[in-house]
């Protein structure tokens, strides 16, 4: 059946603490982003369980919930509908969790939060790419047809020109002006300026050069490059909100753009370009040297997930770039496909396993699309969830990598990793092998390392109630009085109220001391708590009576109610569980006056000491 | 050891008024411990909370056992509590 995206919205907005509590929202690729006033009323257990949500984890300040490719960006819009909020961008909602994130990660963040949107254009061209320059393998009189030479043109247009693109997403997380992001990054690209693919085939000399005050500046293009400008529009996205500021209205339409540009320009040639082109070789050198090495290959196939973890894997598509750009040969693929393939394989291990249906039901997809090359859905959906699948994913994804070092796999394309591939890589069997390796790794460890924690999904329920009434836990008042004493000690009240004596308790058996001598209490609070300390020794299961074993094996029974063993359960909540050991004052059963007098019975707690007979001077306290 | 079998009949089951009735019966006999064994559990009756903690509800088989002293007269008053009560 299909989603109910409205009744999906709504749930989510009631288990947020309505849409006041919300203070920005956004939506990406998979996951509905919040940004939340007041976390302590998100109502965690329920959110995971609501038809639709996949998962949900807290990272960088937001509230993220796991929807779907596809599905998300419907549930958003009933979302903004629900709460009434206006669309934010996916700047304003990091902007508002900015506050509670360190700078050096919001510094890593950029990459992703730039690349994140234009996706779509580097998978499709990726895609493209890889299918168009296979073909030709199999099939050579096909590169030289028009076909060939119009889909590569197609293909490769968002890679020729894609500081363009970088260029627009950055003036977008940066809240500058998209259209002179756009002008910068085309700039960039300008085609009176040297093709930076081609600069080598320049001697030193040919190279055009300007000379602007004392700086000379090769006119070549950043073709390729990612981080300057991404710079070039951060500082161009500074200096446009500055000169808002400071330039008088009347002229600030044609001032502030003019001078944006101009000075954006000229910064980005003289000291930005050349710093940061010089910079990023490094950064590839480094790189190039990790994926090179064998145990580099091994330590980046299994630190690889964490960094998509942290999103900072849409930053290796400059890496994936930069190595084309040198040696014409993407071995950061083989390195990267090792590592999805690995959490495709331990994703696949947890959907054959899992006996819960909705685990089963998110794990097979995400799986799926993980071979794929997208693993956001398996890795925050699944495997990292459970974790142990997780750590089984990194194994895979290093000796993955390993093989694929070993054998020096590698493709002319970047941007798609796992299935897609395939038509890309130099050794398609060798591939094939590394990606089997590599999931079967994965696979076969979680299979026999991961066990469905059946008590996980009751323990966080449990929790949500632990949860629940640790704020009530500091306001209730613990009763000081004592209602019991006997030769074994002293019994306090389990909760505040009027006390009478067991013979006055509105119930045949408890009058007559079958039980046990006691009291009864007319409750004034709802909480019972532990009267001494001690052990549970009994848990209704119908929630409603609770025993605990004190010293010198006192039993005490704190029966809730008279005839409430008929309620069920509903309007109790227990805190504890049988065998644990108790402090005097700690919460043990939370109830409902309110139900139980809906359920038309006496609301009296029956605290009665079932074995007095056992002692001496058992004495009763008003 | 004397054993009988008893399929609950009472809704409610083995809970407070029928369990401390039971604990008090169980308590009453000079020389007899009675066990109570409930899908592999196994209490002594005169124990209320461990008794109440079995959670026996209707359609459960319990299986009383009667140990030491007159066995076969506990056994004989524990059937009619069960019959009358339970």
């Amino acid at each position: 059946m299909a989603l109910d995206y409205r009744k999906c919205a709504e749930e989510i907005v009631a288990n947020i603490g309505g849409a006041g509590n919300v203070v920005s929202a956004a939506h990406c690729a998979t996951r509905l982003r919040l940004v939340i006033a007041d976390n302590a009323k998100v109502n965690k257990a329920v959110l995971e369980n609501i038809d639709g949500v996949k998962g949900m984890f807290e990272s960088n300040g937001q509230l993220q919930l796991i929807i779907g490719t596809g599905t998300v960006n419907k549930v958003y819009d009933e979302f903004l509908a629900v709460t009434g909020l206006t669309a934010a961008s996916k700047a304003d909602v990091k902007a508002a969790a900015a506050a509670k994130d360190p700078l050096w990660r919001r510094i890593l963040k950029v990459p992703g939060d730039v690349f994140v949107p234009i996706l779509p254009a580097i998978v499709a061209s990726g895609l493209m790419m890889g299918l168009v320059e296979a073909i030709p393998k199999f099939w050579p009189a096909f590169g030289q047809s028009d076909w060939f030479s119009f889909l590569d043109l197609v293909a490769n247009t968002a890679f020729a020109l894609l500081p363009v693109l970088v260029a627009i997403s950055s003036a977008r997380v940066f809240g500058g002006n998209i259209f002179l992001g756009a002008v910068i990054g085309l700039m960039m690209v300008h085609p009176a300026l040297i093709n930076a693919w081609t600069v080598g085939n320049y001697a030193a000399g040919e190279i055009p050069t300007w000379h602007l005050f004392f700086f000379n500046v090769q006119q070549v293009g950043y073709q390729g490059h990612v981080i300057p400008v991404i710079l070039a529009v951060l500082l161009m996205s500074t200096v446009e909100k500055w000169l808002h500021k400071k330039v008088p209205e009347m002229i600030d339409l044609f001032v502030t753009p003019l001078c944006t540009v101009l000075i954006t320009a000229f910064i980005t040639f003289t000291i930005i370009g050349p710093i940061f082109s010089l910079l990023e070789n490094w950064v590839l050198a480094g790189a190039k040297w990790l994926a090179s090495s064998l145990p580099g290959a091994v330590v980046m196939g299994a630190i690889y997930p964490w960094t998509v973890v942290m999103g900072l894997h849409h930053m290796y598509n400059v890496i994936e770039a930069g190595m084309i750009a040198q040696t014409g040969l993407n071995t950061w693929m083989p390195i990267a496909s090792a590592a999805n393939f690995a959490q495709f394989g331990a994703c696949l291990a947890v959907a054959l396993k899992v006996r819960n249906q909705k685990t089963k039901s998110v794990a097979l997809p995400a799986s799926l699309s993980a071979s794929l090359g997208i693993t956001e859905p398996a890795i925050f959906g699944i495997n990292f969830r459970f974790m142990k699948p997780f750590l089984c994913g990194m194994a895979g994804g290093a000796v993955g990598s390993l093989f694929g070092a070993l054998f020096g796999l590698g493709a002319p394309v970047y941007g798609v990793t796992g299935i897609p591939a395939i038509p890309a890589v130099n050794n398609v069997p060798l591939y094939l092998v590394e990606l089997l390796i590599s999931a079967g790794v994965a696979a076969l460890l979680t299979w026999f390392i991961w066990k469905e924690d059946a008590p996980a999904a009751a323990a966080a329920p449990a929790e949500a109630a632990k949860a629940e009434v640790k704020a009530p836990e500091a306001k209730i008042e613990v009763p000081t009085n004592t209602v019991i004493s006997c030769s074994a000690g002293e019994i306090k009240a389990p909760v505040a109220g009027k006390v009478i004596p067991y013979t006055e308790i509105p119930d045949q058996t408890f009058a007559a001391g079958v039980l046990g001598e006691g009291v009864g209490i007319w409750p004034e609070a709802e909480v019972v708590v532990a009267p001494y300390d001690g052990e549970i020794s009994s848990v209704a299961e119908s929630k409603h009576a609770i025993g605990i074993t004190g010293a010198e094996d006192m039993e005490l029974l704190i029966h809730i109610g008279v005839d409430t063993v008929a309620m069920n359960g509903d309007g109790f909540e227990v805190l504890v569980a049988e065998g644990d050991q108790v402090k005097a004052g700690q919460p043990l059963v939370k109830f409902s006056k309110e139900k139980i007098k809906a359920a038309g019975h006496p609301d009296v707690v029956v605290t009665l000491l079932t074995n007095s007979d056992d002692y001496e001077n058992v004495t009763i306290h008003q | 050891m004397t054993e009988f079998k008893y399929l609950i009949q009472d809704p409610i089951g083995i809970h407070a008024r029928p369990a401390g009735l039971l604990a008090k019966l169980a308590k009453s006999f000079e020389g007899t411990t009675v066990y109570l064994t409930k899908g592999g559990n196994t209490v002594k009756a005169s124990q209320l909370m461990k008794l109440m903690g079995l959670g026996v509800k209707a359609g459960d088989e319990v299986t009383i056992g009667c140990e030491g002293g007159d066995e076969a007269a506990a056994a004989a008053a524990l059937e009619q509590f069960f019959k009358e009560n339970l």
